[in-house]
């Protein structure tokens, strides 16, 4: 079991945002009136909720900044998210911290190797004094959700989340249930590797918009997670995070991140991105379209996170990794030559041109 | 019945078994032959028949007794003339001294190699690898022509945009032609699938080239990417700028850098 009163934090694996264009930079030659090239969308409350949201959770995790603005995007992108890494990374305590900056109701599965779908989604239970059934809502009827290893159920368990991760709804004894807005799976696993870890279905894994790989935080990092502790300033007391974002600011968020402006070359820069990847050689598997549509939600809301009101090829580029690498299967022969699918993605990524 | 048949059963087993070595035993003593001397031949002696040379001759003139016809060099084609010279070239190089002390070995060698080769393409392992090289870049399964910024005719093609008053393409175009001058300069590696963050970050960390470009860059990817509409006045402002930094990558700061 990780260990979650470690204040580890992950090295980030997705490479460095780049600089924001958002804020005009003072040019010696390239004069033009600044208003024309601002935002034509007020980001600044977005931007205020998630600089919140970043202090907030900064007051536990240290560093971590590519990892948070990844897992703001998914909640800006209405997306679900599965954090990837070995035990003892603070997977779970940074999905517990952003849940906690969501002021909505939330719930913790710890999937184990004997939990059942109905000990998930809920079950009927049959009521005496009225001689009827009456369906007990299971866990995951919650905004946010934090599914704790969720490799370590088996297949059978994993299944029952394919229509509620997917079409939002539950179906029990003919009865469809909704699920209430927002609605957000954070899932944890360790690497397939490990001991008794279940392979994910790949219908579930692209119900997941990224799979993000939790690192080792960076020597500097580790040493301030150290003095903190020793200092008795390791805090993992989770109540002095503030609840930041309700319900209706995320909906307010989600309809700005909606309306973001995707150039025509832009979206054909994705397709052919995620079209690549059912013609690469070292796939045996590639992505679908619904991959295509998760780049482009989480680019719009990346962009909207650096504080522009349109994507640009940067914010896919970014993206790709965290979208594709659950999502495609690598061939045999690569798999046993030592290829990951994030060298796979890179290479993809470097034989698109950009659209310029 | 049972028992007869267990009887029967038993009697089978035991022919079976015996069978070897009844098989195996000696055959029974023989009784020596007598043997009994030939009479001396007392005949006359065989007289030695000969064939008759003169029938002989007839006969080897006949054509149905003519079994090998060999041709005769006029008779044979310049081809096949060809391909016996060959032939008989190569039956003498293989034989030589030369070949069995040095290019047998050649030869082995070659043929392993394409052995070695034949497999590894079987397999579809890109050994070039092996040799220090990157992975090559897979086959795109759509058109992948991409525009040269090397072969665009920047000045035509501006004057075509701006005469049209499609302001968006010649902030393009103008960008365009500053990625050329900054890779004819050196400062950045052109490459199509870089996007112009990463040009940005090639430029010197020093002076102004970088602040400015990161400027227009900003510029070109409201108009383009964010699809912002120019207006005459407006774009005027923007193509200085972009006028101002084509003449500061030509300068000698630009040369310094590079």
């Amino acid at each position: 079991m990780e260990p979650e009163n470690l204040d580890l934090t992950p090295q980030p694996s997705a490479p460095a945002a780049p600089e924001s264009f958002a804020a005009p930079v003072p040019a010696t030659t390239a004069a033009a009136p600044e208003a024309a090239f601002a935002p034509r969308t007020d980001f600044a409350r977005l931007t205020a909720q998630t600089e919140a949201i970043r202090t907030e959770i900064g007051k536990i995790i240290v560093g971590q900044t590519d990892l948070l603005e990844l897992l703001l995007t998914a909640v800006l992108a209405d997306g679900h998210v599965l954090l990837e890494g070995v035990p003892g990374v603070a997977k779970t305590l940074m999905a517990k911290l952003l849940a906690r900056t969501l002021a909505v109701p939330f719930s913790r599965i710890q999937f184990t190797p004997d939990l059942m779908p109905s000990d998930v989604l809920g079950t009927s239970v049959f009521r005496q004094n009225k001689a009827d059934f009456e369906f007990r809502p299971g866990p995951i009827f919650a905004s946010v959700v934090l599914i704790d290893e969720i490799n370590r159920a088996p297949a059978k368990t994993q299944a029952a989340l394919f229509e509620v991760m997917e079409e939002r709804t539950v179906t029990q004894d003919g009865t469809t249930y909704a699920m209430q807005e927002p609605f957000l799976v954070l899932a944890t696993q360790n690497p397939i590797e490990q001991e008794g870890t279940y392979r994910l279905p790949e219908a579930q894994l692209d119900r997941f918009l990224f799979k993000l790989h939790v690192g080792y935080p960076t020597l500097a990092e580790e040493v301030q997670i150290l003095t903190g502790h020793h200092g008795g300033q390791g805090s993992t007391n989770l109540e002095a995070v503030q609840p930041i974002l309700s319900a209706a600011d995320l909906a307010q968020l989600r309809q700005q991140v909606r309306q973001q402006r995707v150039e025509a070359n832009i979206l054909e820069y994705i397709a052919k991105l995620v079209g690549q990847t059912r013609a690469h050689k070292s796939l045996y598997l590639g992505a679908s379209p619904r991959a295509s549509l998760a780049l482009l939600n989480g680019a719009k809301a990346l962009a909207a996170l650096r504080g522009r009101d349109f994507v640009t090829p940067e914010d896919v580029q970014f993206l790709a990794p965290s979208v594709l690498r659950h999502r495609i299967m690598l061939t045999p022969e690569r798999e046993m030559e030592g290829g990951t699918p994030d060298e796979v993605v890179k290479q993809i990524i470097q034989s698109v041109e950009v659209p310029r | 019945m049972a028992a007869f048949s267990s009887w029967f059963r038993a009697l089978l087993l035991l022919l079976v078994l015996a069978a070897p070595a009844l098989a195996a035993q000696p055959d029974a003593p023989r009784r020596p032959a007598t043997t009994r001397p030939l009479p001396p031949d007392a005949g006359p002696a065989p007289q030695q028949r000969r064939p008759n040379a003169a029938r002989l001759q007839e006969l080897r003139g006949q054509r149905e007794f003519q079994y090998v016809e060999p041709a005769t060099r006029a008779e044979q084609s310049a081809w096949s003339l060809f391909w016996a010279r060959v032939w008989q070239t190569l039956m003498e190089w293989l034989n030589s001294r030369s070949y069995s002390h040095f290019w047998r070995w050649v030869f082995y060698a070659l043929f392993l190699g394409a052995g070695v080769f034949v497999v590894l393409k079987l397999l579809q392992i890109d050994f070039t690898a092996m040799l220090g090289r990157s992975p090559r870049r897979a086959p795109l399964a759509y058109d992948t022509a991409a525009e040269n910024i090397h072969e665009v005719d920047f000045a035509s093609r501006l004057a075509e945009a701006e005469a049209a008053g499609n302001w968006r393409l010649a902030v393009r175009l103008g960008y365009l032609q500053l990625l050329k001058s900054l890779s004819d300069r050196g400062l950045i590696n052109w490459q199509p699938d870089k996007t112009n963050h990463a040009y940005l970050a090639e430029l010197p960390p020093a002076g102004s080239i970088r602040d400015d470009f990161r400027e227009i860059t900003r510029q070109f990817e409201f108009v383009w990417y964010g699809e912002l509409a120019l207006s005459g006045p407006l774009y005027e402002r923007v193509r200085a700028g972009q006028r101002a930094f084509q003449t500061l990558v030509a300068g000698p700061a630009a040369r310094r850098a590079a």
